[in-house]
């Protein structure tokens, strides 16, 4: 029995560990990128992934319970809302900024960019064609 | 039985070491999101910096109820995920809804003015 007490310890701590490592590098994300909207890719990677892996580790410590649960209810709730708040914020940046096209590639209309990706596809078939 | 002393086996003073550590290296990484939050040159970057705090923050309720055998803390992380949602979910709305009033009242104004519209208020 005090073998299984082992195992569970390293399988659960090895997953909070690994939870820990993607929150590291979340935040180095956030220091390495330059602007909000790459930022918020990196900040959205601990909002799923980070803290699933390391609720998942502590469930593993807490065994078959009520608490158990409700530790699998955050994680629900979690992945419903971080992608709603991304909305509302990348909406929130790009609507206040004025100057965004020194920070990314903006196209007034939908169609420019339908049409940039067809050539882009034309193009290739014609490079496949070649070969 | 690797007994050391009044029913505190290993396994006991290894969990608990465990979590220890796991709740300092949190915090330190609690404090250099607060440093991204502060020096965000842009709203939008101090939301998302406070809203990875939230996410770290309900990481440490989490391990404090395992740690101090308390169930009912998950409740208060539950809560916690809620409440930090609703705020980034207001204040983006609030500032979105200021910054549209602004700009209706200025072109207002540049209609007003009329004649003199060389001049664009637009940017404040």
């Amino acid at each position: 029995m005090e073998i299984l007490e082992w195992i569970k310890l390293i399988f659960g701590g090895s997953l909070l560990l690994s939870g820990l490592m993607i929150f590291f590098v979340e935040l180095y994300g956030i220091f390495h990128f330059h602007y909000v909207l790459n930022r918020m890719h990196a900040a959205a990677t601990g909002d799923t992934l980070g803290i699933s892996c390391s609720l998942i580790g502590l469930m593993i410590f807490s065994g078959l319970n009520f608490t158990t649960f409700k530790m699998m209810l955050v994680v629900a709730f979690l992945w419903f809302a971080s992608p709603v708040s991304s909305h509302l914020l990348s909406n929130l940046e790009v609507t206040t900024n004025e100057n965004l096209k020194k920070y990314c590639q903006v196209y007034e209309n939908l169609s420019d960019l339908e049409k940039e990706l067809e050539e882009e596809k034309d193009k290739e078939k014609a490079e496949e064609g070649k070969v | 039985m690797m007994q050391i002393s009044k029913g505190i086996t290993v396994l006991d003073k290894v969990y608990h070491g465990m979590y220890i550590t796991v709740l300092i290296l949190l915090a330190l990484m609690l404090f250099s999101c607060l440093i991204r939050a502060v020096r965000g040159p842009r709203i939008a970057d101090r939301l998302v910096a406070v809203n990875m705090m939230g996410t770290m923050v309900m990481v440490i309720i989490s391990v404090l109820a395992l740690l101090l055998d308390q169930g009912y803390l998950i409740d208060i992380c539950l809560i916690y995920a809620m409440i930090s949602f609703l705020a980034v979910n207001v204040i983006s709305k609030v500032y979105l809804g200021v910054y549209v009033e602004k700009q209706q009242a200025s072109e207002e104004k540049d209609l007003k003015d009329g004649g003199e519209g060389d001049k664009t208020y637009g940017n404040s």
